[in-house]
């Protein structure tokens, strides 16, 4: 072991240079740390409803004399020109508050926003606190089931309708239309296989992923309508954007900000609200399928329906437009005081609104309501009801109102559908789950309390078992639970649970697995008559190997949980496996660092018989 | 003490005798698995649970039938703790009913229930999350098993896989014999468990081939080179699984009730774990036929390479 002392000075500077970018990483993670010491807090913020044309935000006194007469007692209210923030006592309250205000206030907007409460200089870094999971925050989860295959039977009837239509449109006689069991089929006599060609172009137009093939059959053309494998996966695709689209823009027009809204699957949307206590309105308006649609009436053939009032009608299978092409809808009052929806159209809709009306004035036309229900049978269907039928007394633009409207949750709710948009594919909750603000802290309190008993035994007996090397041991263990915390704050999408908490608890009993092996060794090195620090060079040199091959299998096993897992236990495989990563790197680099410079002080210190 | 033990021959008969303890115990599970089965959670079989708690002390039974005049439909009533009770409905209840009850008891000045959280899964999710965890498991057991034989002698191997499967029909069988729910943290739990049991099986094994590598040792019998590796690990072993059981305890005692099954999987796990690593992991190799040999031809492959990798 000649080499050693020959390899002193080039090893020294290594050693420097590693030891710096070793504490470089241990303070930026330490600082990512710091703002879990300073939670969020939940403020609410009032300010005028969007889409009101009434002003009727309160004083900010109003507002906190009339929370604190509501028993939610108001530490701060601040005055923010158009809006006005309040922080309560107990901020798990904030929910509460919010349905308070609004009941209240019904023309005001309420949002509950957290706030960071660390140091302006930590904000500038853009560090914020770990993100807390559901059970540990409270709120509401969904999980909405999207029924693709409802989708593609409704696109299927309607590419098949307006096909019926586009045909009397081009005046195409001699084209025959016949719905088949996967889509629809159009046969062309002989004497018309030249206005073939212009209705399958208008029609894949309309639709791009229907997929045609034509056959020639004797003297007859023959046409097939279906969805390929690669058209039904684009539109599976567009389908499942466009439905969350729609619900981020639900869940935005309910005010709740910290929505986490994402795809689960092929064909599940998981939706996460923070802070929400009450399922009921978010279900209703999440759930919700409501589609409007302007008819024109028929006197012959076309589509029946059913009118709200009773009785049946026919209309035009195709709509005139539909409620996709609505910009904004507000509620409102006729003249009568019967509530309505007051609706004005971009610009699309308003020309088709507009040519429509010029050339119908004095005609009728009809609104009808579509909504999916599931049956007796748990199957979704489509109910299509006309909730009016109105004179057009005017050439109408881009505004107009729809009255005789069922009350005024129903008006407001067909508003904010419109505004958010509509469903193409009916929604169906298969997972539903409500967490109390109270559980949630109790969750935390609980989980901090284990982690601390676990970490105080971890650390006593380490300290009382390795003395000087226990130590060290301890301080890696530190460095390694403030380096995880850290971790875990920097990278986004890291989202901390219950079990993420159980997983924290479980790294830090093992993360001493690994100065253990270590220690082992080197105690070993020095019954084989070393001297300290080559037993420690060696201690460390040999473990590595058994280190690595322990570490990788747990790794093995905590990216498959987190591939495969949702939610809670995604949470503990996160843990599980960023606890890896830091505590080989505090238990194997960090520790052999402290113990060398430990160990080389005290060897030149006391001489060659310093003791381990 | 437990080092004067293992030495020589004593040693040997212990992990054997060990091993006949593990074969009886992991009988006894097969049996009462495929008699009783497990009791699965809301998350496997889906439906309606709610969790809430009363102002004041009311009996089970009292509660119960209370709740009875109020719902149509079958119930689950379980007291989770000191006025903190969990009602479970199967997922074809309608909702209507199920907020029935939950009305009564919020509004009955005697019982005075807060609703702390409540859950509904359909029941088809409940399939597919079955579905995933055992592929999770599956997987997860695949997975780990090629990285062994590409690491170590198959011999080896082996050894730590039956320790590992070991490992889990024991948790399993201790849960199916006690009625603890089975539920999505318990499944996480034992993928915790099989990175923890392998992790022990590994240093043992790792050891082993350590041992078996030193050309001195040649003379040594296969079972002796075993219960010196065994000797050499013992105390990282003990030391170990005592800080990990003993954080793993204070999940049990403080986290409350929703990670109790988590933790009881993991503290068996790692108790038969632990076991298993000195008796199967180590002690089947023997049985396979385990000697220096099988370690001087691999010498000059170039899987030496790969196994010296850092």
């Amino acid at each position: 072991m000649l080499s050693v002392k020959k390899d002193q000075k080039p090893f020294m500077a290594k050693f420097k240079l590693s030891y710096i970018a070793m504490l470089i990483v241990l303070v930026l993670l330490a600082i990512s740390a710091l703002p879990n010491l300073y939670p969020n807090k939940s403020w609410l913020h009032v300010s005028n409803a969007p889409h009101s044309e009434t002003q009727d935000v309160p004083s900010n006194q109003a507002l906190v004399t009339f929370l604190n007469n509501q028993g939610l007692k108001v530490e701060q209210g601040l005055d923010k020109q158009a809006t006005i923030n309040i922080l309560l006592n107990e901020p798990t309250k904030s929910a509460q508050a919010q349905a308070a205000i609004k009941a209240q206030y019904p023309n005001t907007q309420v949002k509950i926003v957290e706030h960071a409460t660390s140091p302006p200089w930590l904000q500038n870094f853009g560090l914020s606190p770990i993100k807390l999971g559901l059970d540990l925050n409270g709120g509401v989860l969904f999980v909405l089931d999207v029924d693709l295959d409802k989708a593609v039977d409704e696109q299927l009837v309607s590419a098949y309708q307006q096909a019926k239509s586009i045909i009397v449109k081009q005046k195409a006689h001699g084209l025959k239309t016949q719905q088949t069991e996967h889509g629809f089929e159009i046969n062309a006599l002989p004497n018309a296989v030249q206005k073939l060609t212009p209705v399958i172009d208008e029609l894949q137009s309309r639709f791009a992923n229907l997929a045609v093939t034509t056959t020639n059959n004797g003297n007859v053309k023959n046409a097939k309508f279906s969805y390929s494998e690669q058209g039904r996966s684009n539109f599976d695709k567009e389908v499942m954007s466009q439905t969350l689209t729609t619900l981020r823009s639900r869940i935005e027009e309910l005010g709740i900000t910290e929505a986490v809204t994402q795809r689960q699957g092929k064909q599940r949307i998981r939706i996460e609200l923070p802070g929400v206590q009450d399922p009921t309105e978010a279900k209703r308006i999440i759930g919700a399928t409501a589609s409007l649609g302007f008819y024109q009436l028929k006197e012959v053939g076309g589509q029946t329906f059913n009118m709200q009032s009773g009785g049946t009608i026919n209309l035009e299978p195709v709509p005139i437009f539909t409620g996709d092409h609505i910009n904004n809808a507000n509620i409102g009052r006729d003249d009568w005081g019967k509530p309505l929806v007051q609706l004005s159209l971009d610009g699309q809709g308003g020309d088709a609104m507009s040519a429509f009306s010029k050339a119908n004035i004095g005609k009728p036309m009809a609104t009808v309501y579509s909504e999916y229900s599931q049956n007796a049978n748990g199957e979704t269907v489509k109910k299509s009801e006309v909730i009016n039928v109105a004179n057009i007394a005017q050439h109408l633009s881009s505004r107009f109102s729809i009255t005789n409207m069922k009350s005024q949750q129903a008006a407001a709710d067909l508003a904010l559908l419109l505004r958010a948009g509509s469903l193409t594919a009916p929604v169906t909750i298969v997972h539903e789950q409500t967490i109390g603000p109270s559980l949630g802290s109790e969750n935390i309190s609980n989980g901090l309390a284990a982690l601390m008993l676990g970490m105080g035994i971890t650390l006593a007996f380490m300290a009382l078992w390795y003395r000087r090397l226990g130590l060290i041991a301890n301080v890696a263990l530190l460095l390694n639970l403030t380096s995880l915390v850290g971790l875990m704050s920097l990278l986004p999408g890291v989202v901390l649970t219950l079990p993420g908490i159980a997983g924290l608890v479980l790294t830090i009993g093992m993360a001493v697995d690994t100065n253990v092996i270590i220690f082992e060794r080197i105690k070993e090195e020095r019954r084989k008559g070393r001297t300290p620090y080559q037993a420690i060079q060696e201690g460390y040199k040999q473990a590595a190997n058994t280190i690595f091959d322990a570490n990788i299998t747990t790794m093995i096993t905590a990216l498959i949980l987190y591939g495969i897992g949702y939610g809670p236990v995604k949470g503990f495989a996160i843990t599980l496996a960023l606890g890896l990563i830091t505590s080989v790197f505090t238990g194997v680099y960090v520790s052999k660092v402290l113990s060398q410079t430990l160990y080389l002080k005290l060897a030149k210190k006391a001489g060659v018989n310093a003791h381990a | 003490m437990l080092n004067t033990f293992l030495k020589g021959e004593a040693g040997t008969r212990l992990r054997f005798s060990g091993m006949l303890l593990s074969a009886i115990l992991v009988l006894l599970s097969v049996f009462t698995l495929s008699q009783k089965g497990l009791d699965f959670g809301l998350d496997f079989t889906g439906g309606y649970l709610t969790e809430f708690t009363t102002s004041q002390g009311v009996e089970l039974k009292e509660l119960k039938s209370f709740i009875t005049k109020n719902h149509n439909g079958e119930f689950e009533l379980t007291a989770q703790g000191n006025s903190h009770y969990q009602l479970r409905e199967a997922p074809s209840d309608s909702t209507a009913n199920s907020n029935d009850w939950q009305s009564a008891i919020t509004q009955n000045a005697d019982i005075n229930a807060e609703v702390l959280s409540s859950a509904y899964i359909g029941s088809q999710v409940g399939d597919e999350l079955f579905e995933q965890g055992c592929l999770a498991l599956f997987s997860a057991m695949v997975a780990v098993m090629l990285y062994l034989a590409v690491r170590f002698e198959w011999r080896l191997a082996v050894g730590s896989v039956v320790a590992l499967v070991h490992d889990l029909l024991l948790v399993l069988g201790l849960f199916s014999l006690l009625n603890i729910e089975f539920n999505l943290t318990v499944l996480a739990s034992l993928l915790a468990i099989i990175g923890y049991s392998l992790n022990d099986s590994i240093i043992v094994g790792d050891r082993v081939r350590e041992l078996l590598r030193v050309k001195s040792n040649n003379a040594l019998s296969p079972a002796s080179i075993i219960n010196s590796a065994i000797k050499s690990t013992l105390t990282r072993t003990l030391i170990t699984s005592g800080t990990t059981l003993a954080t793993v305890a204070s999940v049990w005692l403080l986290a409350g009730a929703p990670l109790q099954g988590f933790a009881i999987a993991l503290f068996t796990g790692i108790v038969v774990g632990t076991f298993s690593s000195i008796c199967i992991a180590a002690t089947l190799p023997e049985l396979l036929g385990l000697s220096a040999k099988n370690y001087e031809e691999k010498l000059d492959v170039k899987t030496q390479a790969l196994m010296d990798m850092p």
